[in-house]
């Protein structure tokens, strides 16, 4: 009898129920056709189940996301809470950018609302606590100076920096510890490159984050009282961001200069030097691959004078490791999806280099970018930071690597907050080998290693082929082919009328 | 194609056919229609040295139009010589005189001033391949071979399925990174490389490939492809080195199966 009451109750609380129910989880048609997605673009990566449990899985550092956890990072609801359904679909459309998480830009907004409905039904929670409500997140104010500079007040005064860092970069003092739910290591954002955000780049995006939280991660949410502050960190955080997205370039410029190249200097000696920004990707071409490299781009900039040419390499790394050694020989057993992820220990120092052909190279024709090959042969620049002088190889091959002293360079190097800077100088010309020449266009690629990460040998960063272009330090004045020009123009016009005039005259 | 140009450029063509125009007016109005429809009707736009190419092509159709009636000829070298000679036109002619020089300066100018630009490399993107390779000591003919697992679709459907699922492993531990989760070529690691790494949704790649090209690509890498294919700046690993020869033809299947593309059939010799 009581079971018949109770199931009386129920169906007279159903038709209230249901719609409820719908609006959070969808209709069983709805997550059906976001099941068909997910196992055809989605299940490689977050698993068949949902549980992250997938071949992709040990690839990618951060890990794909577990759904049967019911921690989710991207939210508009407070620290603990689920994501709104909004959320969901805003973090499939948008992905989240340096991580195995690409945009899908292809789904409709029925496909988006689909996939957020099965993904919810991962977590049963959701059945019963989906129905949340997004905090007030209101529209940003103009973005100011002043507020920026109040702003840097309220990243000390909230840690901020015991994590990103004192000028942001991701390298405060508890960065090489940090851990997310899973027990995987986690790196904090770098700051100055906004265009790296998981969560989105713009004002919005960062108050959001800090406002609610990242889920999982060592990100904790932030109550900053009053408002205006909540903004002067946003706006500080943004004025530490050099643009949304990146400014790669395509070649660096060497900039003449007259005077000496005097490395006591440091990285005084660029000021006036243009800087080109490279990304570097991991080394996933070669055996000793690197899935998860702990540097993503390079600055490059370089100065020459007559008879020298100094270039210099900057990059983000969350520490200096300046213990142990590295060198493009050491040796790296192959990648093991099993073992747990290796980092720290103080075996392998951080290193960079340049890599350039060994000669002149005629045409286009260049080294195989992953350090030469059997034709032609690669340079290899290398600053082991352990160490205060250069490495010199020449490369034809990554197996074959040979040592040749330090190929007359000279080398400073200096970490600074979080910022390496390497300066390689070397006399222009060489004897057999390449020349730096003035208005000439020469190869260049770069390399690095991140020690934390234990990168050595072939496991580390690389970048492609660019170009190191050396301004010419007098540019000659176009007056003189400018005039030649528009005096033979003049002439031969002159010429065609005396020529008409003469021939026709009066008898056209 | 970008109708928005077109559309007017056309519409005032067909205007000009009821319209009584001199040659030369008539050759002004379509060269400049020429030049505007290449210029700002093609999407994505063509480099400027293409559209030099193409107007020197237009120039020369239009003057060898010009020769085609006797009539037209003396037209226009009537209306030159008046030109040159005429005394109503000496301040235009003095002004076309000083005018040229000028730009023909200014012109040189705009050379110096230009952002030096790194040598250009032309770069084949699909090169032909060789008639044969050699994977791990066994030949394999990439003219009349074919993927060994193909058949198994309409005959063995479950062993097929289990190709499918290994070349899904595959891909989702090797070539993803580059390749990217939607096959567009954009993956993690993409924007680091140059040339990009290839975009497999896009009709002309794999579309039009047999699967034996693919086995070569993917076998031999960069280092595998001719002098013409920059073979020293292509970031594709030589993949005989990681994978099985089944593996590299289980992936084939699966590139084919995600995309919803056919393989190219291989050529029947007559």
């Amino acid at each position: 009898m009581r079971r018949f009451i109770i199931l009386y109750l129920g169906l007279m609380v159903m038709p209230i129920m249901l719609p409820a129910q719908e609006k959070i989880l969808g209709t069983e048609a709805q997550r059906e056709a976001g099941k068909k997605i997910y196992d055809q673009k989605c299940a490689q990566c977050h698993g068949e189940q949902g549980d992250a449990h997938s071949v992709a899985t040990p690839f990618f550092r951060p890990q794909p996301r577990n759904f049967t956890s019911g921690i989710f990072k991207f939210r508009t609801t407070a620290s603990g809470e689920l994501p709104t359904h909004e959320d969901l679909k805003r973090s499939i459309k948008n992905g989240m950018p340096y991580t195995g998480m690409p945009p899908w830009p292809e789904f409709s907004d029925r496909q988006l609302s689909d996939l957020a409905y099965y993904l919810k039904s991962f977590y049963p929670d959701f059945g019963e606590y989906g129905d949340v409500q997004p905090v007030a997140l209101p529209k940003p104010p103009a973005y100011s100076e002043a507020s920026a500079e109040r702003g840097r007040i309220i990243y000390e005064e909230n840690k901020c920096l015991d994590c990103h860092g004192n000028s942001g970069r991701g390298d405060g003092k508890s960065a090489p510890t940090l851990k997310d739910q899973w027990n995987q290591p986690i790196r904090a954002a770098d700051l100055s490159k906004r265009w790296t955000f998981r969560g989105g780049p713009t004002r919005a995006d960062i108050f959001r984050t800090f406002t609610t939280g990242l889920d999982g991660s060592p990100m904790p949410s932030y109550n900053i009282q009053p408002p205006e502050d909540q903004w002067a960190l946003v706006d500080y955080v943004y004025s530490l961001g050099q643009s949304e997205r990146p400014n790669y370039a395509t070649m660096a410029t060497a900039k003449g200069i007259t005077e000496a190249i005097d490395l006591g200097r440091g990285r005084a000696l660029f000021d006036d030097a243009p800087p080109a920004l490279f990304p570097v990707a991991g080394q996933v071409i070669e055996p000793g691959r690197e899935f998860y490299p702990g540097v993503n781009a390079m600055e490059v900039r370089a100065v020459y004078n007559a008879a020298e040419i100094a270039i210099m390499l900057t990059w983000h790394t969350m520490t200096a490791d300046t213990l142990g050694r590295n060198s493009p020989l050491l040796p790296v057993a192959p990648f093991d999806p099993q073992a747990p992820v290796a980092q720290g220990g103080e075996e392998f120092s951080d290193a960079a280099a340049v890599l350039l052909p060994s000669k002149t190279p005629e045409g286009v024709e260049k080294p195989y970018f992953m350090f030469g090959d059997g034709k032609n042969a690669m340079d290899i620049w290398f600053a082991d930071l352990a160490k205060d002088t250069a490495e010199f190889f020449v490369g034809r091959g990554s197996k074959n690597i040979e040592p040749a002293g330090n190929g007359g360079l000279s080398l400073v190097s200096q970490y600074e907050e979080g910022e390496w800077s390497a300066i390689f100088k070397r006399s222009r010309v060489k004897e057999g080998g390449l020349s730096f020449e003035e208005g000439n266009f020469t190869p260049i690629a770069f390399t690095v290693w991140d020690g934390f990460n234990r990168e050595r040998g072939n496991k580390r960063g690389l970048t492609s082929w660019y170009y190191l272009y050396l301004e010419p330090m007098h540019k000659e004045s176009p007056l003189a082919p400018m005039a030649k020009s528009g005096l033979l123009t003049l002439v031969i016009l002159l010429g065609i009328v005396a020529f008409a005039r003469i021939k026709y005259n009066g008898k056209a | 194609m970008n109708y928005l140009v077109l559309a007017p450029i056309v519409l005032v063509m067909i205007a000009l056919r009821f319209t009584r125009l001199n040659i030369l007016g008539w050759l002004a109005v379509w060269w400049i229609a020429a030049y505007l429809a290449i210029s700002y009707g093609i999407e994505p736009p063509l480099p400027s040295s293409i559209i030099g190419m193409f107007m020197g092509i237009v120039t020369l159709a239009l003057l060898a139009y010009l020769t085609v009636r006797t009539d037209d000829m003396n037209f226009v070298k009537r209306a030159a010589i008046r030109f040159l000679t005429d005394k109503k036109y000496t301040l235009p002619l003095a002004l076309t005189v000083i005018a040229l020089p000028l730009l023909a300066a200014f012109n040189v100018y705009l050379d110096a001033a230009k952002a030096p630009q790194p040598p250009a490399a032309g770069r084949t993107v699909h090169p032909p391949p060789p008639t044969e390779i050699t994977f791990k000591g066994k030949k394999i003919d990439l003219v009349n071979g074919v993927n060994p697992y193909r058949e198994l679709q309409a005959e063995d459907p479950e062993a097929f399925r289990a190709h499918l699922a290994n070349g899904r492993k595959v891909y989702f531990q090797n070539c993803v990174f580059c390749h990217g989760d939607n096959m567009e070529g954009k993956g993690l690691f993409a924007h680091a490389f140059d040339p990009l790494p290839a975009n497999f949704q896009d009709p002309t790649t794999i579309a039009m490939l047999q699967e034996t090209y693919l086995f070569w690509r993917i076998a031999k890498g960069a280092p595998g492809l001719p002098e013409e294919s920059t073979p020293w700046a292509s970031a594709m690993p030589a993949w005989e080195h990681f994978l099985s020869e089944e593996e590299i033809w289980d992936v084939i299947l699966f590139m084919y199966e995600y995309t919803g593309h056919k393989p190219r059939e291989k050529e029947e010799v007559h």
